[in-house]
C-alpha cells in the first residue's frame, strides 16, 4: 500500500450501485437523479435562504486534510500523474477557441483563472507556470491549501504570491490561494464588493459602461490592492463535483464567476459499471492506489447530466452573484436589472474521456475523445446570446 | 557526409555453414508501419540519382565518425539562443538532492553544480549553476554519475579486447557489393567486423564508382593476450592477419565425434557410437540442406559474398577493454534531479552495435517527458513523476538489449572453449576435432541461424529490435 491508511474512513460500506442501476446501465443518464441515497453529512444551517448553507461535506474536507502531507508526492497521490493530460486539454481547448490575443506563447498566457477545488496547488502552478497572470486557487479545506502555500511560495519553486509587495513589478503573473471556504461564499463576498463598488462610483457609469464593464468595476480600497474580485477568463473544478454535497450550486457559482466568453473546465468520473471496477473496486481496494472512501460512486456524474446542470439551467445575467439576484439590498438590485440586458448561454465546447494506457499499472494517462466511461474531462464557453 | 552508409550485413560463422544475411528491405516494414523513422528519406539520400540498382537500396544502419557528429550537433546548439553553451569548463563538485528530499510539501532543492572556468593560468573562477535537472551524458566513466554517488552498477569484464582501426580496401577485383555492405565474421573468441565508412559521398561527384579509395573500419574483439599481440604487429602484417581471418566463407560443421584420424582412441560405446554418429550425420545434412536451401531462394540476398581484402592501415590501431555495465537498482537510471542516459547508464559488447542504438533511445524518452513536462508547467525534477517514467521505459529495455547480446556471445561460443585460437593455429589440428555437447552447440547454432534467416518474420523482427524500432502491439 503506497498509502498509510490515516483516514478517519478506515471501514467503508461499500455502496452498492443496485439502486441507481438505471443510470448505471447507459452512461448517457437523461434525467438527473432526484435523490442521491448516500450517507450525506451534510451540514445544513436550516436557515430560510438557502444561500447561506455550506456546500462542503465536513468528513470530505477531513479526508483530504489528511492527506495533504503527501499531495505532492507523485508515489502517493495519483493526481500529479494526471495533471499533464489535464492541461493538454485545457491548453487544446482554448487554442481551438482561438482564446489568443495577440501571439501570445500560450493560450493560457495573461489570463485570469480561478481553480475551484484546488487542493495542494497542483494545477494551480501548472497554470501560473504556463503564464496566467493571474491564478487563485480556492478549496473548502484549509490545511491543504497551507500546504499548497508552502509548496508554492517557496524559494525553489519559483512561483509569485499575490500577497508579495514585489508582485506589482513583476511581469510574472501571481498565484493567491483562498482556503476554508466554498466558491459560493466567495462569489457572494466579491460579488457584494462589485456591488459596492459600483455604487461608489455612481449609476451613470454604470449605465454606459455596462457590456462588459462589469469587471473592470471592481473595488480598489486600501485593503486590496489588486482586482481580486474581478471576474476569471478560465474557471477549472477538475475532479471536484464528485466530493460537494450540490455539485449544481458549485457550477452556478463558477459559472457566474466567468467573464463573457469565458470557458469552464470540468472533470470528474462517469457513473457507470466500468468506472465502479476501475475507479473503485481496482483502484481503492485492489490495486491501493487511491485511499479507501476517497470517491462515492453514487456521486459521480455523466458527462450529459453535468452539460444539463451547467447549459440548460437558467443562469441569468453575468452580474456576479449565482445564487440569488435579490440578496443583499434594494440599492444593488436596481442597478443590476439595468444590466440583464445581455443574455448569456453556457455551450459545451469540448469533451474527452481520460484513459489509463497499458502497461496499466504505471498510469500514464491519455486523452481519448471516444471514451468517456471513466475519467473525462469538459470544457463549456459561456457565450453571448444573439440578440 | 561523414557516415558510412550500409543496406546490407552479412554474418557468418567459422565453424558452420550458416550465416545471416540482414538488408534494408527487412525494415520496410516498421517503417512503412510508422515505427521506424525512414532515415534515407529524411537525409535525402544524395546518391540515388546513379544509375546502378545498388545505390538505391533501403539502408540498414550507418557507421558514424564521432568527431564531425558531435561537432555537427554542437553547431546546431549554437543556432539557439536559448541554449547556453559551456565549454573549457571543469566540474568541480555536484550537490544534488536526496531522496529523502522528495515527496514532501516543499519542492526539493535544485540540484546545484560548481564549476571552474579554465582560464589562461589554468586557473577560473567558480561559479555555481542551479538546474531543476542533471543529465548525465559523459560516457562510461561518467564523473556525474561517480560523484553524486547514489547510482551502484553492476559491471563485468568480457574478457575481451576490441581492436580498431580503419583500412582501404582492395579494389581491384571488384567494386560491387563492397561500397554498401558491413561483414561480421564470428571467431572463437569473438566476431571480426568490417564496417563501411565514408561512403555517402555527394553527387558532384559522378564519377565515384570509378576512382577513389574505399575506407571500411575494423572492429575485432578477441581475448587480451591476442589483442596485445595484434597490436604488436606492423601494420603489413596487421593486414595479412585481418584478411586471413575474415576472408574466409562458411565451413562445415564440427562432427560430434573425433575424426577418425584423430589422437584419440577408438570409442568405449560402440552402439552409442553408431547411434552419435548417425545424429551427427543427420544434422550435418540438415544444416547444409538448410543452408544451400536458402541460396537459392533469392538470390540477390542470399549467396555468401566474400568479403573484400584490405589493402593497408590508415590512421592507428587501437585496442580498448571491453565491459558490460548497467545500474543495479531497479530505480536506477535516476537519482533525485539526476538521469543517467547512454553509456553512463550502460555499456556492453560492440558486437551488435547497440551501444549507441539504446543511448539514443534513452535520450529520446527523456527529452519527450521534459517536454511534457515543459508543456504541463510542472517542474520536471519537482515530483518523482517524470523520472520514474523515464525508468520505466527504459530500464526493461537497457537489461534485454543487455541480455540479448550476452546471448548472442555465449551462442557463438566466444566464451571460447573452442581450440583454434591465432596464437596457436599453426599447431592446431583442423578445425572439425571438437566433439560432444560444444558439437551439439554448434549444431544448434547454426540450425538457428540458418532458422533465423530463412524465416523472413523472425529476421525482420530481429532487424527491427536492432534498429529500435517501436514493437508492433497487434502483430
Amino acid at each position: 500500500m503506497l498509502f498509510n491508511a490515516t483516514t478517519k474512513v478506515a471501514t467503508r460500506k461499500l455502496i452498492l450501485p443496485w439502486k441507481n442501476w438505471k443510470h448505471a446501465l447507459s452512461s448517457s443518464a437523461t434525467t438527473i437523479p432526484s435523490k442521491i441515497s448516500t450517507n450525506t453529512n451534510t451540514n445544513t444551517n436550516t436557515n430560510t435562504s438557502t444561500s447561506t448553507s455550506t456546500n462542503s461535506n465536513p468528513s470530505e474536507v477531513d479526508k483530504f486534510s489528511s492527506f495533504a502531507g503527501h499531495w505532492w508526492d507523485s508515489r502517493a497521490n495519483p493526481l500529479i500523474g494526471m495533471n499533464p493530460t489535464r492541461i493538454h486539454f485545457i491548453q487544446q481547448v482554448l487554442t481551438a477557441t482561438c482564446h489568443k490575443t495577440s501571439d501570445a506563447p500560450s493560450p493560457l498566457y495573461d489570463k485570469r483563472v480561478l481553480d475551484i477545488g484546488c487542493g495542494g496547488g497542483l494545477l494551480t502552478e501548472s497554470m501560473s507556470r504556463l503564464g496566467a497572470s493571474s491564478v487563485v486557487g480556492v478549496d473548502a479545506s484549509s490545511r491543504v491549501v497551507e500546504a499548497a502555500r508552502r509548496h508554492s511560495f517557496h524559494p525553489f519553486s519559483g512561483l509569485r504570491s499575490a500577497d508579495d509587495e514585489a508582485a506589482e513589478t513583476s511581469e510574472k503573473g501571481t498565484i493567491r490561494y483562498i482556503g476554508g471556504t466554498t466558491v459560493e461564499e466567495l462569489s457572494r463576498r466579491w460579488a457584494s464588493r462589485r456591488q459596492r463598488g459600483r455604487r461608489r462610483r455612481g449609476q451613470s457609469e454604470i449605465s454606459s459602461s455596462c457590456d462588459g464593464g462589469l469587471e473592470r468595476d471592481c473595488d480598489h480600497d486600501a485593503e486590496d490592492e489588486d482586482d481580486h474580485c474581478e471576474l476569471f477568463d478560465v474557471v477549472t473544478a477538475l475532479e471536484i463535483i464528485e466530493h460537494v454535497p450540490d455539485p449544481e450550486s458549485l457550477l452556478r457559482s463558477a459559472v457566474s464567476l466567468l467573464k463573457p466568453d469565458g470557458m469552464l473546465f470540468v472533470s470528474t468520473i462517469n457513473r457507470t459499471w466500468k468506472s465502479y471496477g476501475l475507479a473503485i473496486v481496482a483502484a481503492e481496494y485492489v490495486s491501493g492506489r487511491v485511499p479507501v472512501g476517497t470517491h462515492d460512486w453514487n456521486r459521480f456524474w455523466s458527462p450529459a447530466e453535468v452539460r444539463r446542470m451547467i447549459c440548460d439551467v437558467e443562469h441569468g445575467t453575468s452580474n456576479g452573484s449565482g445564487n440569488n439576484i435579490g440578496n443583499d439590498n434594494g440599492n444593488g438590485s436596481e442597478i443590476m436589472n439595468e444590466c440583464q440586458e445581455k443574455e448569456y448561454v453556457m455551450k459545451q465546447v469540448g469533451l474527452s474521456g481520460m484513459v489509463i494506457q497499458p502497461p496499466f499499472f504505471n498510469l500514464k494517462w491519455s486523452l481519448d475523445p471516444l471514451d468517456t466511461d471513466v475519467n473525462w474531462i469538459g470544457a463549456y464557453q459561456k457565450q453571448q446570446l444573439q440578440s | 557526409n561523414c557516415c558510412g552508409v550500409y543496406d546490407s550485413m552479412q554474418v557468418w560463422e567459422h565453424d558452420g555453414p550458416a550465416q545471416l544475411h540482414f538488408v534494408g528491405e527487412d525494415l520496410e516494414g516498421a517503417i512503412n508501419e510508422g515505427r521506424l523513422v525512414n532515415l534515407q528519406q529524411l537525409l535525402n539520400d544524395s546518391t540515388s540519382n546513379k544509375s546502378t540498382g545498388r545505390k538505391n537500396r533501403p539502408w540498414l544502419g550507418a557507421v558514424i565518425e564521432d568527431a564531425p557528429f558531435v561537432s555537427a550537433v554542437w553547431d546546431e546548439l549554437r543556432k539557439d539562443d536559448r541554449i547556453d553553451l559551456l565549454d573549457k569548463i571543469q566540474v568541480k563538485s555536484i550537490k544534488a538532492p536526496n531522496h529523502s528530499d522528495m515527496g514532501k510539501i516543499e519542492p526539493p532543492p535544485p540540484v546545484d553544480i560548481t564549476c571552474v572556468r579554465k582560464g589562461v593560468n589554468d586557473e577560473g573562477e567558480e561559479f555555481t549553476i542551479s538546474s531543476n535537472l542533471l543529465v548525465a551524458a559523459d560516457g562510461a566513466n561518467s564523473f556525474i554519475r561517480r560523484t553524486v554517488g547514489t547510482f551502484p552498477m553492476i559491471t563485468r569484464s568480457y574478457g575481451r579486447m576490441a581492436v580498431t582501426c580503419t583500412v582501404e580496401l582492395d579494389t581491384s577485383k571488384s567494386r560491387m557489393g563492397m561500397a554498401r555492405t558491413a561483414f561480421q565474421r564470428f571467431l572463437p573468441y569473438g566476431p571480426i567486423a568490417l564496417l563501411p565508412v565514408w561512403n555517402s559521398v555527394d553527387s558532384s561527384s559522378d564519377r565515384e564508382k570509378e576512382s577513389g579509395p574505399i575506407y571500411a573500419n575494423v572492429v575485432w574483439s578477441t581475448l587480451p593476450s591476442e589483442a596485445k599481440y595484434l597490436l604488436s604487429l606492423s601494420s603489413e602484417e596487421f593486414i595479412a592477419a585481418l584478411n586471413e581471418y575474415l576472408c574466409q566463407g562458411p565451413n562445415v560443421n564440427p562432427s560430434l565425434l573425433p575424426d577418425s584420424n584423430q589422437p584419440g582412441g577408438p570409442p568405449a560405446i560402440p552402439l552409442l557410437s553408431t547411434i552419435v554418429r548417425e545424429i551427427d550425420s543427420l544434422l550435418r545434412t540438415a544444416n547444409t540442406a538448410l543452408t544451400m536451401g536458402t541460396w537459392t531462394e533469392a538470390p540477390t540476398r542470399n549467396f555468401f559474398r566474400m568479403p573484400p581484402r584490405s589493402k593497408k592501415v590508415v590512421g592507428p590501431i587501437m585496442g580498448f577493454d571491453l565491459t558490460m555495465s548497467h545500474v543495479a537498482t531497479n530505480g536506477g537510471y535516476t537519482s533525485p534531479r539526476v538521469a543517467l542516459v547512454g553509456d553512463a547508464a550502460h555499456t556492453m559488447h560492440p558486437m551488435a552495435g547497440q551501444g549507441l542504438n539504446l543511448g539514443m533511445g534513452d535520450i529520446h524518452a527523456l527529452a519527450s517527458l521534459i517536454k511534457e513536462a515543459v508543456d504541463s508547467g510542472m517542474d520536471v525534477g519537482g515530483t518523482n513523476l517524470f523520472l520514474d517514467r523515464y525508468n520505466e521505459e527504459r530500464i526493461l529495455k537497457g537489461w534485454g538489449i543487455l541480455g540479448g547480446v550476452q546471448f548472442l556471445h555465449e551462442a557463438f561460443e566466444c566464451t571460447g572453449s573452442i581450440p583454434g585460437s591465432i596464437t596457436e593455429h599453426e599447431n592446431a589440428t583442423s578445425v572439425g576435432s571438437v566433439g560432444g555437447l560444444k558439437g551439439l552447440i554448434g549444431y544448434s547454432r547454426s540450425l538457428g541461424m540458418n532458422a533465423v534467416n530463412g524465416i523472413a518474420p523472425v529476421r525482420k523482427a530481429l532487424a527491427e529490435v536492432a534498429a529500435g524500432a517501436s514493437p508492433r502491439l497487434f502483430p
